[in-house]
């Protein structure tokens, strides 16, 4: 991806994504990134487990399948040892994955795994949260650490949600939308960071 | 009043006559009083802006100000005391015409010339009117005063109920403090009132109903009739959904609701974090959608039960009445579930309250202590249904009513032989009972036979339907200003208005100060390290501006922190400006200018600090000179010294929490601001350029860490 000659930690990218080298993205045609994104090392993605049966069965000889397994936004950052999986699930009877899509200003914390059908932008999640499969994740919600998010479960916005499995145990407050802003994040890592603003 | 002057030599009778010092008084103050009182009797027309204000009231625009009593302060407050004061005046003001009148109109002349005096029986009520006049006006004026004095000078926080609260130094651990501290996101704001709002005393308004699980908008109207469609598991309260029974996949795959598979017969709601089905309750849906309606109707085990509906239509039934009736007379009652058995009280109660003849047993005498007589009955049922069973006609006598004797009267013996619930405990041991949460968590009425002795095994748990949740609208408690309102739509995330208070005031960030000069006076820094006892910490608080106008700041902090363990603090420079929070996209375009200014002012920090630039650190630990400033923030020292923690003989032990070392600091923020149009308080000024003083002062809380033990 990067052609610059001094091997740093991290490869970043023309849209402003910063890869870790140590960092194992499988299937990578299959991940789709929207730019400014923090990938840090051991961090994984699943891009190999694509949906194997495509959701219109009418629409054969229109356009070609959508073969995106993990989808991200901008300003998203995925900390050291997380997870990123594709949920599967059974349609008409049949196995197949389904795409993980994530919007923008998404942080994962280290050592979670995610495996939700969507998750909103604005979404803190905690360190060592589990995040079931299929489960939606709307804007503005905070998962603190240690979350067991069952599967098929759907938290709404400005939830705080804590416990395994995840209970609604606060709202967040409406001075607390900024706080879910990671631009300043994003510039304290990479192979030449900046300081965080104090 | 005034003693009698004049005495007519040839009337032998006592008159009285007002001395010339008393008529030019009341010639000053009757107008003056007649001036006020219209003034406070007819706000806020006459307050400035009102349409009486001009010309007559245009003084009271000034004193308004001075004496907030007259002001809008007191207005909006609803201070009734000012008010109360000019009717008096008003009642004060016509004892004085009175006494006027009748010395005018009944006095006659004592001698040629002289001055009119009345005697007799007028005299005497015009003397006693004039006098009892002057009490009141005395009475009234110290009343006033003394009303004035007992008020905090200026009442800046109108909750404040003691007169001493903003004095003292705000205590971090007392009690009540946990009431009154909130994270700065917590915090609202009201622009009219120039006050911070918390979420306790703010008020809330609905917008919306929504389902948590399925995010769909419930109507307010049909909040009560329509059960909720989802559903949580009583076990684990996880999201349960619906799946076939018959080919029941993988519990880990579980197919989502929706799913348009090709399945038929029996449906059961599962859980997908713990495995929980309500077949394990014996509950099983022959449809996959309406499961509320469905599960009203189910009890558990899988038997029917009439739903509250079905039970009205059954009791308009003639034809079944007699037949419960002769089912109860049977003795062996079935036993009745919740609603039945409400319904069957009611329907007693109300047949006695239609008659109060009808049952008179001889109870009459507890009549007296509230119950059993049909009008506290009556009173007691129209609480909780509405009003429907409101008796209206007054009774004359107030008789007892007569209990439920039967089963379809709504009598339920109840169930003493727990020989099957001890069996039971016995077989699944304390695992297999209900946790208080669980059972909190249970819906109320859903049908099962009666309290006694139910829900107690968490083979008994039902599925639990979803609270719903709200978004909701907030509102000054002075003004009654909105404050926050989001947007109506359950999807969207926007919102109307947000008057966060960190838009309005600083905010502080906490730092530990490292000086690396070698010097080991210096504690640890680093951040969530424990503090050392007796050893001198410095902390950088780094305040950012959030208002486009330059704010001075003032800073407050006791020499000790309150507490037990005292520790001391050195606020360096208590006294400071930030510039303005300029426009984001002034400095986006002042990108490049951006460093030179930082180095520039880096360079005159170097000049503030009395030396060079390369051992800074000693030179800024001096009182009174900030530590950095940038574009709208400063940077300020704190020095610490944490108490020592080591409790003297006969103390109690170390409490929890007692070792978190945290400064209360008394923040005031001025600035200047444009005078708002809607800005009522100050006088309609033509200027546009007029600029209004501002200021804002409140206590906060910082939290250093803790302390080593
Ligand atoms: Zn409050
Ligand atoms: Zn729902
Ligand atoms: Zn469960
Ligand atoms: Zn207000």
């Amino acid at each position: 991806m990067s052609r610059r000659p001094p091997r740093g930690e991290y490869i970043e990218t023309d849209t402003g994504n910063k890869v870790a080298r140590k960092a194992t993205l499988v299937g990578t045609q299959n991940i789709m990134l929207g730019g400014k994104t923090v990938i840090m090392p051991d961090v994984m993605i699943r891009g190999d487990l694509i949906r194997t049966i495509q959701p219109s069965s009418q629409s054969t000889g229109g356009a070609p399948p959508s073969t995106t397994a993990v989808s991200i936004g901008r300003y998203c950052f995925l900390s050291r040892g997380c997870c990123l999986r594709p949920p599967g699930r059974l349609y008409k009877g049949v196995f197949t994955y389904m795409t993980l899509r994530i919007g923008d200003h998404v942080f994962v914390g280290p050592g979670s795994v995610v495996q939700a059908a969507s998750i909103g932008s604005h979404v803190h999640i905690g360190a060592k949260v589990s995040v079931g499969e299929l489960a939606i994740i709307k804007d503005y919600v905070r998962i603190l650490d240690g979350t067991v998010v069952p599967p098929n479960m759907v938290i709404p916005s400005f939830s705080i949600v804590a416990g395994q499995p995840a209970r609604l145990i606060g709202e967040v407050p409406e001075g607390g939308h900024e706080a879910f802003e990671l631009r300043n994040l994003y510039k304290t890592v990479g192979n030449n960071p900046q300081p965080a603003p104090s | 009043m005034a003693p009698p002057t004049n005495k007519a030599v040839a009337a032998p009778r006592w008159s009285h006559t007002p001395t010339t010092p008393l008529l030019l008084w009341l010639g000053v103050s009757l107008p003056l009083v007649a001036w006020d009182t219209g003034y406070m009797l007819m706000r806020p027309h006459t307050m400035p802006g009102g349409s009486l204000h001009w010309p007559l009231w245009v003084p009271y625009a000034l004193y308004g100000e001075v004496d907030h009593l007259y002001g809008f302060k007191q207005w909006h407050l609803k201070n009734s005391f000012a008010a109360a004061q000019s009717l008096m005046n008003l009642v004060e003001s016509l004892m004085y015409l009175g006494y006027l009148a009748l010395w005018y109109s009944y006095g006659k002349p004592a001698a040629p010339g002289g001055r009119k005096a009345v005697g007799g029986r007028v005299g005497a009520i015009a003397a006693l009117l004039g006098f009892s006049a002057a009490v009141m006006t005395v009475s009234k004026t110290v009343l006033y005063y003394s009303s004035t004095i007992a008020r905090p000078s200026d009442a800046n926080s109108p909750t404040s109920t003691e007169p001493d609260e903003d004095d003292r130094t705000f205590d971090p651990r007392a009690p009540r403090s946990n009431f009154s501290l909130y994270p700065l996101e917590y915090l609202l704001y009201c622009e009219d009132c120039h006050q911070i709002r918390c979420p306790r005393c703010v008020t809330e308004e609905i917008v919306t109903y929504y389902c948590p699980n399925c995010l769909f908008e419930v109507p307010s109207s049909n909040l009560k009739s329509e059960g909720n469609r989802c559903f949580q598991c009583p076990i684990c309260i996880g999201p349960l959904a619906v799946t076939s029974v018959e080919t029941k996949p993988d519990p880990g795959l579980l197919a989502a609701p929706d799913s348009a598979s090709p399945h038929s017969g029996p449906y059961a709601l599962t859980c997908s974090y713990c495995n929980w089905s309500s077949t394990e309750v014996g509950i099983k849906f022959e449809k996959p959608n309406s499961i509320h309606a469905q599960l009203a109707k189910l009890r558990n085990g899988g038997e029917t039960r009439l739903t509250a509906k079905e039970q009205k239509e059954r009791r308009k039934d003639p034809s079944y009445r007699p037949q419960a009736a002769a089912q109860g007379e049977l003795g062996e009652a079935e036993a009745l579930d919740l609603e039945t058995q409400f319904a069957n009280l009611k329907l007693l109660y109300q047949k006695q309250l239609a008659d109060p003849n009808a049952a008179d047993n001889g109870l009459a005498a507890l009549g007296d202590l509230g119950f059993s007589s049909p009008t506290s009955l009556s009173r007691i049922m129209s609480i909780y249904t509405g009003g429907s069973l409101q008796d209206k006609k007054p009774k004359s006598r107030v008789g007892a009513m007569r209990e439920a004797l039967e089963a379809n009267e709504g009598l339920q013996l109840a169930d003493l032989d727990e020989s099957a619930a001890i069996a039971q405990l016995q077989d699944e041991g304390l695992d297999g009972t209900a946790s208080t949460s669980q059972l909190a968590d249970q819906p109320p009425n859903i049908g099962e036979v009666h309290l006694h002795g139910s829900d107690r095994f968490i083979s008994e748990l039902r599925p639990i339907p979803y609270l719903l949740r709200t978004k909701r609208s907030k509102r000054c408690p002075v003004c009654r200003h909105i404050i926050s309102k989001p947007e109506a739509k359950v999807q969207t995330t926007r919102f109307r208005i947000r008057l966060v208070a960190g838009s309005y005031i600083p905010s502080i960030a906490i730092r530990p100060l490292s000086l690396s000069s070698g010097s080991s006076a210096s504690g640890a820094a680093v951040p969530g390290a424990l503090l050392e006892p007796l050893k001198p910490t410095h902390f950088l608080l780094t305040f950012k501006n959030p208002i486009f106008e330059t704010i001075k700041v003032t800073l407050g902090a006791p020499a000790k922190t309150p507490g037990r363990f005292a520790s001391k603090v050195t606020v360096l420079c208590p006294d400071f400006e930030i510039d303005a929070n300029t426009d984001v996209w002034d400095e986006a375009l002042k990108e490049g200018g951006e460093r030179d200014r930082e180095r520039e002012r880096r360079r005159r920090k170097g000049e503030e600090g009395s030396g060079g630039g390369s051992n800074n650190n000693h030179n800024q630990l001096e009182v009174g000179k900030i530590w950095e400033r940038g574009r709208n923030w400063v940077s300020i020292v704190v020095e610490v010294v944490p108490a020592s923690l080591t409790v003297e003989h006969g103390e109690g032990p170390l409490r929890e929490d007692e070792d978190v070392l945290e400064i209360p600091m008394f923040v005031r923020v001025e600035w200047e601001a444009e005078t708002g149009g809607e800005d009522v308080g100050t006088a309609p000024s033509k200027d546009k350029e007029a600029r209004e003083k501002r200021e804002l002062a409140y206590w906060c809380v910082l939290g250093l860490g803790r302390i080593r033990q």
